[in-house]
């Protein structure tokens, strides 16, 4: 019997192992802790959104500077990257896709640029109740050689059901108006938490350096953040 | 780990529990909030919030003797622009010593003013 649930103890593990390779930091993104490359400063261009949400790219553009600031990079400020990119005609993410890196390096002084593709905002209703899925895919490339130094890809499903009310009618609307965009906000939130955790302290950070051998990266998520933005 | 920089974290902790500090070690204020508002909102009391938000947090990092978050003291220096130049350009240089990384979108920016 004994053997038997060691069995499967192995087994269990080499199916976990089979579907899933894990990578340190430095592993999966080794540019981060050479000398040489180290990336300092980052421009986030206005998020691509695949999503029917329409105001969802303004929205999540609005909430990237924070996170990948306190992470340790130099963030080149949004208002003044989407006042520049609109005079240059350049309106959506969709559009900067193209652009080569030497562009915003000549433009921006920047090392990296930072690309954010929304694959998910959307609410599924199950009678009473609802739930919020965010899928976000981050995608850091390099400006001196479009070589991507980072990316990742993360989802979060959040029950966002109103309290009971007794009638069933009732809570049907509720559910529905509760669902607002307000509520995506601190969702798109923990998204950028998720990824972030990934991505190597900056030269701002105090533990700059010291991440290289923590962090289980997910060699599929950060594969998947890709395959996304190439879509 | 190391000490220094086991040190580093516990101090970040004690001013995280006194000024709500990030983990990244920065105050925030009200950064994003205003922001939000500004971008699904826009008008001059949106921005007069704004201008009020940006100046907080530059004034609660000096006095906590916090680092300015990226960003901050450039856009504040771009909502000055069309009032008060030398205000303007003080911050754009704040921006610089701060963070060297800026200078050169600083340089684009007051050039293409200078030049308007």
């Amino acid at each position: 019997m004994k053997i038997f649930k060691r069995l499967g103890v192995v087994a269990c593990l080499f199916f976990i192992a089979s579907c899933e390779t894990l990578e340190t930091k430095q592993e999966a993104f080794p540019s981060f802790y050479d000398e040489n490359q180290n990336p300092v400063s980052m421009v986030i261009v206005p998020a691509i959104n695949e999503t029917a949400a329409a105001d969802a790219g303004q929205l999540v553009s609005a909430t990237l500077a924070q996170p990948f600031a306190d992470n340790g990079y130099y963030v080149v400020p949004l208002p003044i990257v989407t006042q520049i990119f609109q005079s240059e005609g350049i309106l959506d993410g969709q559009q900067a896709l193209g652009l080569p890196g030497e562009l915003f390096r000549n433009a921006f002084g920047a090392d990296t640029v930072l690309y954010v593709t929304i694959d998910q905002w959307e609410t599924n209703y199950i009678v009473l109740a609802a739930n919020v899925t965010v899928g976000m895919s981050y995608v850091l490339r390099s400006t001196a050689t479009d070589e991507v130094l980072w990316s990742y890809r993360a989802q979060q499903v959040v029950d966002t059901s109103a309290d009971s009310s007794g009638f069933i009618l009732a809570d049907i609307i509720m559910t529905a108006v509760q669902t607002a965009v307000t509520d995506y906000l601190p969702i798109a939130y923990q998204v950028n938490s998720m990824a972030v955790a990934t991505l190597p302290y900056g030269k701002y950070h105090p533990l700059v350096g010291t991440d290289g051998e923590t962090g289980v990266i997910s060699t599929r998520l950060k594969e998947e953040a890709i395959n996304e933005l190439s879509q | 780990m190391n000490t220094k920089s086991l040190l580093l974290v516990l101090t970040l902790s004690v001013l995280g529990a006194c000024t709500n500090v990030s983990q990244g070690g920065y105050y925030w204020g009200a950064y994003s909030p205003t922001y939000f508002e500004m971008v699904k909102n826009p008008s001059e009391e949106t921005s007069s919030r704004r201008l009020e938000a940006l100046t907080d947090i530059i004034d609660t990092s000096i006095e906590k003797g916090l680092r300015v978050p990226p960003g901050v003291y450039a856009e504040r220096a771009m909502m000055y622009l069309e009032k008060d130049e030398t205000l303007a350009m003080a911050d754009f240089q704040a921006e610089i010593s701060s963070y060297p990384e800026a200078q050169p979108f600083i340089e684009r920016i007051v050039s293409r003013y200078t030049n308007q």
